[in-house]
């Protein structure tokens, strides 16, 4: 059996590896114009024949390697945050980096209206990552249980967001709708700049989030099982919540609030290869990404030439994944 | 060869254990009674290290504990919890792999003595053709044996059981129970809390009772389960007897 789910973890990853490949291709080529696969390769391996060099490498090549990217950190946002938590249906918002961020965008645009855009990801990463601070000091001065840190995650995430609607209501901001759009997940408009600001600190963070698998396996069992096996509980708790914070919040630094993809990606691995985090993380990081490049292609191609935020399709799909999981989870909650 | 408590104070907000002094002999099978809220468990966390103590020691061979590397204590100590956590999508087997966890570093790559140390504590709790079953797909009675075998396989001198039979009907309750005098048998010393006194005599080479977060008394079953006892520690009137089948102290209110 070792042998059977080892071999059965190899052929998930290249299955998914596949279909990364294939929908990472199919987003190149939807949109308003569609750009035929032979022509995205010409233009990609740089061979003969016709290219649409203009398209792809100007806009549709770094906005999908975006997706991936941010599909992948916040799928594995997703898994760690599970893992501390202890609950399925724990997701990276939970820990308050959603509202938090969204929070710092509006505050930036009522206190600072002049800034320049480019700032934005830096804006809303540092809400994101105080938002995390303000909820982890809380939980940790009233002992760190995980139904306390997740109580105390929406509590300070709800007060982000009743923040977030109070200045929508009544500001005179002429240029509500930039940061609206942000704040549905959407990937218009970025490009090289954006994808060069996070994908090496994205992936930095996740090859530290891999090595860490086994230690989240321990801590999955409860405080008192991963103390009696040896491991520094708190310790590794508090880098393990640094992770998934800042996986995500650089995430929807520049790819706004994608909902649902850290809470359905590592279910999704969990079903295919299991509970083990060695197999559980990279699986849910393809699927994450698979996830975000499917949505942004989807959004592009739908009702081209307009175009439907990433962010409304996965929750679209996301809110009755959710509800299902509600429904099928009733005997895990009790173990 | 023993674990010691120098007037430990450990607890919680509102409870606070009173400078408990307490000595658990290498080899004994130790278990810890008394009404609820006694501390019984608060003992039991402060030397699983599940709780820190706020005042005293736990001497672990004669060396504190918190002095020591977590690693090295998790190759003395091992720990059944109230309510183990049962993991998602988990089998049986990577289950009881975990416990070896304190012999591995923290990428948890597994050696062909591991291997061997989980398929032996499979053996021994009688587990092996659940083996690739997921743990939360398992009956109360079988889990709790799945935790069992983590503790066995984890190959600690010290195996500390925390109330190991609540929620499990009559048979497998004497099933964790003869599995853990199994364990005694074996050379380990074992140290449990239980409610059921009649099966705490039964057990038992040493009885500790505590009330109101002290030490009330230390010693044999037989000596110890006394009608005085009862009243002064339970407040209830009853009549002790020897059980008809193995002879211990059993009660009966009155």
């Amino acid at each position: 059996m070792r042998h059977a789910s080892s071999t059965r973890l190899i052929w998930t990853l290249l299955g998914l590896t596949f279909a990364a490949i294939a929908v990472f291709l199919w987003s190149l080529s939807a949109g308003a114009v569609h750009i035929p696969i032979a022509t995205i390769i010409n233009t990609l391996f740089d061979l003969d024949g016709p290219k649409q060099s203009f398209i792809i490498n100007k806009s549709r090549l770094p906005r999908s390697l975006l997706a991936f990217c941010t599909g992948g950190s916040l799928a594995l946002s997703g898994a760690i945050v599970q893992a501390l938590l202890r609950n399925p249906l724990a997701s990276p918002k939970i820990i308050g980096i959603n509202s938090g961020a969204a929070l710092g965008v509006l505050l930036t645009f009522i206190l600072a209206p002049t800034l320049n855009l480019n700032w934005l990801p830096v804006v809303a990463a540092c809400g994101g990552i105080l938002a995390a601070a303000a909820i982890f000091t809380v939980a940790e001065i009233a002992t760190v249980s995980p139904a306390r840190l997740a109580l105390v995650g929406i509590a300070i995430g709800m007060t982000c967001d009743a923040a977030v609607d109070f200045i929508l209501a009544t500001s005179e901001l002429y240029e509500v709708s930039a940061p609206l759009v942000w704040m549905t997940g959407s990937l218009w408009n970025r490009g090289w700049a954006h994808l060069n600001a996070v994908w090496p600190l994205l992936v930095g963070l996740s090859a530290i989030t891999l090595l860490y698998s086994y230690r989240l396996d321990l801590i999955r069992l409860g405080t008192a099982q991963a103390t009696s096996l040896g491991l520094n509980v708190r310790r590794e708790r508090l880098v393990l919540l640094a992770l998934a914070t800042l996986l995500a919040a650089l995430s929807v630094s520049v790819v706004g609030v994608l909902g649902f993809v850290g809470l359905m990606a590592p279910h999704i691995a969990r079903q295919m290869v299991g509970g083990t985090h060695r197999g559980l993380l990279p699986v849910a990081m393809l699927v994450g990404a698979i996830l975000v490049v499917v949505a942004d292609a989807a959004g592009r191609a739908l009702f081209a030439p307009l175009e439907v935020s990433a962010g409304i399709l996965t929750a679209m799909f996301g809110a009755p994944f959710f509800v299902f999981l509600l429904l099928s989870n009733t005997s895990e909650a009790r173990g | 060869m023993s674990i010691d408590l120098k007037n430990i104070q450990s607890g919680y907000d509102g409870f606070r254990l009173k400078d408990v002094s307490l000595q658990i002999a290498r080899d004994s099978l130790t278990v810890l009674i008394g009404p609820n809220g006694c501390g019984k468990s608060t003992l039991l966390k402060t030397i699983s290290r599940e709780l820190h103590p706020r005042g005293g020691r736990v001497l672990l061979d004669s060396k504190d504990v918190t002095q020591q590397r977590s690693k090295l204590v998790a190759r003395q100590i091992s720990v059944l919890p109230q309510h183990p956590v049962v993991p998602p999508g988990i089998t049986v087997e990577q289950l009881v792999g975990y416990g070896r966890a304190p012999y591995q570093n923290l990428l948890g790559l597994r050696s062909s003595e591991d291997r061997l140390r989980v398929e032996d504590a499979l053996e021994i709790v009688d587990l092996s053709p659940l083996k690739d079953k997921l743990v939360s797909a398992l009956s109360g009675g079988q889990r709790q044996r799945a935790f069992v075998a983590m503790c066995i396989a984890q190959d600690t001198p010290y195996v500390l059981f925390d109330e190991p039979t609540s929620f499990l009907d009559i048979r497998y309750q004497y099933e964790v129970l003869d599995l853990m005098a199994t364990l005694h048998e074996q050379g380990k010393t074992v140290v449990a809390v239980l409610h059921d006194i009649a099966q705490a005599a039964r057990y038992a080479t040493d009885l500790v009772v505590m009330k109101d977060a002290q030490v009330r008394a230390v010693g044999k079953p037989t000596d110890i389960i006394t009608e005085d006892m009862l009243s002064a520690v339970y407040g209830i009137d009853a009549r002790v007897y020897a059980d008809p089948v193995t002879g211990t102290p059993a009660v009966s209110a009155l």
